[in-house]
C-alpha cells in the first residue's frame, strides 16, 4: 500500500512555539516538592522554636545555675538546658543534611529515573530538545534549593546568635557543624549536589546508582572543603611566652615553637613551668610558642572562599552534564 | 520523489569499546512510505531507529532525517521506543495534555484522543495502572498527536493481543495515509508487516542486507524447484537446499531460467527468512536498492 494519498501537512507554516514544560516538571515532581517543602518548613519551625522559647528557657536555667555558686541545695531547670542542646544538635544535623537530600533526589528522581526508564527520550522526542530538558531540570530545582537551604542556614545563624552569649555551653563559631550550618556553605554544597546528581543520572542511567553516586560526591566534596578550610584564607599568628603555652581561640591552623634562628618547630611540650619541658625547650633554642589561627573576623571570608569553590565545582559539573548530553544525543545546540 | 524521509550513509554505531551495533549502513527511504525494518533480535534495529530519532549520536557516517540533521528534525519526527516509556505518575488525560504542551503549534488533540478512545481507557487512570497494550496505545497517541512527518516505531505491536494489534494498525495506517506520514516500524514478526508495509529494510549483523520496495524485491527474486545437482550459475543464490532428488532455492535470476525448473514468486516471509538463514548471501546490486527511489 502506498500512503501518499494527500499532500503532507505543511508544518513549516505553523509557529515553532516554545514547549511549555515548567508546569509538567512541577507536576512530575509534585510529591518531592510537597515533601521537600514540608521538610524545610518543619526545620524552619524547629529553628524558630530553638531561637525563641528554647533559648530563653535555657538561658534562664543557666542564669539560675550560675547563681548557685557552691550552695549545696540549689535548683535550676536542667531539662531546659538538655532540651536546648538536643534540639540544637538535631536541627544543625537537619540543615547539613539538606545538600545530601538534594543530591540524592537529583540523581535518583530528577534525572536518573528518567534516563533509566526512557522517559527522558520521550521528552526529547516530544518537542523538548535535550538541552532545554536538562536546563529546566537544573534551573527550577536550583532556585528552590537556594531558597530552601538559604532560609534554613539564615535561621540557624539567627538561632545560634540569640543563644551565643546567654547559654554557657553554646557552640563556638568554629565548631565544625556550627561553622558550616551558620553560613552559605550548605547552599554551595546543595547546588554542587544538584549538578552532581544530574551528571550521575546522565552518565550512569540508573536511578539508584546515580542517587548513591551523587550523595557520595557531596560527602567527598564537603570533606575536601572542610580539610582545606584552614588554608582558604591567610591565618593570623599569635606568639606567646614559653611559660604561657600556645594561646588564642579560633579555627586552629597549626602551632609549635619559634626558635632563636627564626625557624619553627613542633612543640615537644606545652609549658616551660615544668622542669622537664623547660630543659627540652632550652635545648632546642625555643624562644616562644606560636599558634596560627583564624579569629572570628575570618568567618565570612572563609565561608565565601569555600562557597566559591563549591559553586565553581557545581558549574564544572553542569558543563560536564551538558557535554555528556550533547555527545550522546549528537545535538549540536539547544 | 523529493527529499528522502531517511537517508543513511556509511552509518555506524559502537557502544563503548564493545562490538559495533551497526556498521557501514547505507540506504534511502523515500517519503510517504510505510517501511518495515526486520531482522533478528540484536541485529541493530533499535539502534538504527534511535539514531534516526536523534537520541543517539552515530560513531561514524551520517544519517539525515527529512533532509536535516536528526536533532534539527526532531520536532517533525515521532518516536515510540520499544518499552513504551511514559511517566507512571501521570493519568492518561494528563499525559495527553502534556503532549499538547510540549508540542505547541503541532499538537492534534483529535488524533491523539482517537488513538486512546478505541482502548476503552479511563482518562483518569494512572499510567502505572495500565496494561502493556494500554500503554502502547497511549504511547502511540502521544506520537500521533504530534502529527509527525516521520513516525519511528520500535516493535510497536509487541504487547498487543491480535484484536488490538489489528485495530491499532488500522488506525496507524489510516493516519499515515491521511497525512502522508512516512512510517518506519521494526518488528521480528514478518507476517504482521506484510499487509501494511510497502518498503523493506532488512538488517542483519549490524548491516543492511536488503532495502527497497517490497514489490520490487519480490519481483527480483524467484523461488525455484529444480532437479538435484542442477547448476544455479550464473544466477545469484540466496539460499539453496537439496532434499532427495530435488533442489529448492531462492535466487536472483540474471537471465532466463531453464524450462524444466518450476518457479514462483516468494512470499515476503520466505524472502526474509532465506536472507536471515544465510548471513553470507550476497546483497543485491545497488540498482535493485535504488530502483524505487
Amino acid at each position: 500500500m502506498t500512503a501518499a494519498l494527500t499532500a503532507p501537512a505543511a508544518p513549516a507554516a505553523r509557529p515553532a512555539g516554545v514547549p511549555r514544560q515548567w508546569r509538567w516538571l512541577a507536576r512530575l515532581h509534585r510529591s518531592a516538592l510537597i515533601g521537600g517543602g514540608a521538610l524545610v518548613l518543619l526545620t524552619a519551625a524547629a529553628l524558630v522554636w530553638l531561637g525563641g522559647p528554647l533559648t530563653d528557657a535555657s538561658a534562664a536555667a543557666w542564669k539560675a545555675y550560675d547563681a548557685c555558686g557552691f550552695t549545696p541545695r540549689c535548683s535550676y531547670d536542667q531539662s531546659a538546658i538538655l532540651l536546648y542542646k538536643d534540639v540544637y544538635n538535631y536541627v544543625t544535623f537537619a540543615v547539613l543534611a539538606v545538600p545530601f537530600l538534594v543530591a540524592a533526589w537529583a540523581g535518583g528522581a530528577l534525572v536518573g529515573r528518567e534516563t533509566e526508564s526512557g522517559t527522558a527520550s520521550l521528552a526529547w522526542t516530544q518537542g523538548v530538545s535535550p538541552a532545554r530538558w536538562l536546563a529546566s531540570r537544573l534551573v527550577l530545582p536550583a532556585v528552590l534549593t537556594v531558597a530552601g537551604t538559604g532560609l534554613l542556614a539564615a535561621l540557624h545563624r539567627w538561632a545560634w546568635e540569640t543563644g551565643r552569649d546567654r547559654i554557657d555551653t553554646a557552640k563556638f563559631w568554629y565548631d565544625a557543624a556550627t561553622f558550616h550550618a551558620n553560613g552559605i556553605v550548605p547552599v554551595g554544597l546543595a547546588l554542587a549536589g544538584l549538578a552532581a546528581g544530574a551528571l550521575a543520572g546522565l552518565v550512569l542511567r540508573r536511578a539508584m546508582a546515580a542517587l548513591a553516586a551523587a550523595a557520595v560526591a557531596v560527602g567527598v566534596l564537603w570533606g575536601a572543603v572542610h580539610a582545606a578550610l584552614p588554608y582558604l584564607w591567610p591565618s593570623v599568628t599569635r606568639v606567646t611566652a614559653l611559660d604561657e603555652g600556645p594561646l588564642g581561640r579560633g579555627l586552629h591552623v597549626g602551632e609549635g615553637v619559634l626558635t632563636a634562628g627564626g625557624g619553627r618547630a613542633a612543640a615537644p611540650c606545652l609549658t616551660s613551668r615544668m622542669q622537664g619541658c623547660r630543659d627540652t625547650l632550652a635545648d632546642m633554642g625555643a624562644t616562644a610558642f606560636y599558634r596560627d589561627l583564624h579569629p572570628a573576623s575570618h568567618y565570612w571570608p572563609l565561608q565565601l572562599v569555600a562557597t566559591g569553590i563549591l559553586l565553581a565545582v557545581a558549574g564544572l559539573l553542569t558543563y560536564a552534564a551538558f557535554r555528556v548530553l550533547r555527545r550522546t544525543t549528537g545535538t549540536t545546540r539547544g | 520523489m523529493t527529499v528522502p524521509a531517511l537517508e543513511a550513509d556509511a552509518l555506524g554505531k559502537r557502544f563503548g569499546r564493545r562490538a559495533w551495533a551497526l556498521r557501514d549502513c547505507s540506504f534511502r527511504l523515500p517519503a510517504a512510505r510505510v517501511c518495515a525494518v526486520v531482522g533478528s533480535n540484536g541485529a541493530g534495529k533499535s539502534t538504527l531507529l534511535a539514531l534516526a530519532a536523534g537520541l543517539l549520536a552515530p560513531t561514524e557516517g551520517t544519517v539525515r532525517v527529512l533532509g536535516a540533521h536528526p536533532a534539527a528534525a526532531r520536532p517533525r519526527v515521532g518516536f515510540v521506543a520499544q518499552d513504551k516509556p511514559l511517566y507512571p505518575q501521570l493519568t492518561v488525560a494528563e499525559t495527553l495534555r502534556m503532549g499538547a504542551d510540549l508540542n505547541p503549534g503541532r499538537w492534534d488533540a483529535d488524533t491523539a484522543h482517537r488513538a486512546v478512545a478505541g482502548g476503552d481507557l479511563d482518562p483518569g487512570r494512572r499510567i502505572r495502572a495500565l496494561s502493556g497494550g494500554q500503554r502502547t496505545r497511549v504511547a502511540l497517541a502521544l506520537a500521533l498527536g504530534k502529527r509527525p512527518e516521520l513516525l519511528l516505531l520500535d516493535e510497536p505491536m509487541a504487547d498487543l493481543d491480535p484484536l488490538a494489534r489489528h485495530e491499532l494498525m488500522g488506525l496507524l495506517m489510516g493516519e499515515a495515509a491521511a497525512h502522508g506520514t512516512t512510517v518506519v516500524m521494526s518488528s521480528h514478526v514478518v507476517a504482521e508487516l506484510e499487509d501494511s508495509c510497502d518498503h523493506l529494510l532488512l538488517i542483519g549483523g549490524g548491516q543492511v542486507r536488503l532495502s527497497g520496495e517490497i514489490d520490487d524485491l519480490l519481483a527480483a527474486h524467484t523461488r525455484v524447484t529444480a532437479p538435484a545437482g542442477a547448476d544455479l550459475a550464473p544466477h545469484e543464490v540466496v539460499e539453496s537446499r537439496t532434499t532427495g532428488r530435488q533442489l529448492s532455492a531462492v535466487i536472483r535470476p540474471s537471465g532466463p531460467l531453464p524450462d524444466d525448473w518450476r518457479t514462483h514468486t516468494p512470499s515476503l516471509e520466505e524472502l526474509v527468512l532465506s536472507y536471515l538463514r544465510n548471513p553470507t548471501a550476497p546483497a543485491p546490486a545497488p540498482e535493485i536498492l535504488e530502483a524505487a527511489v
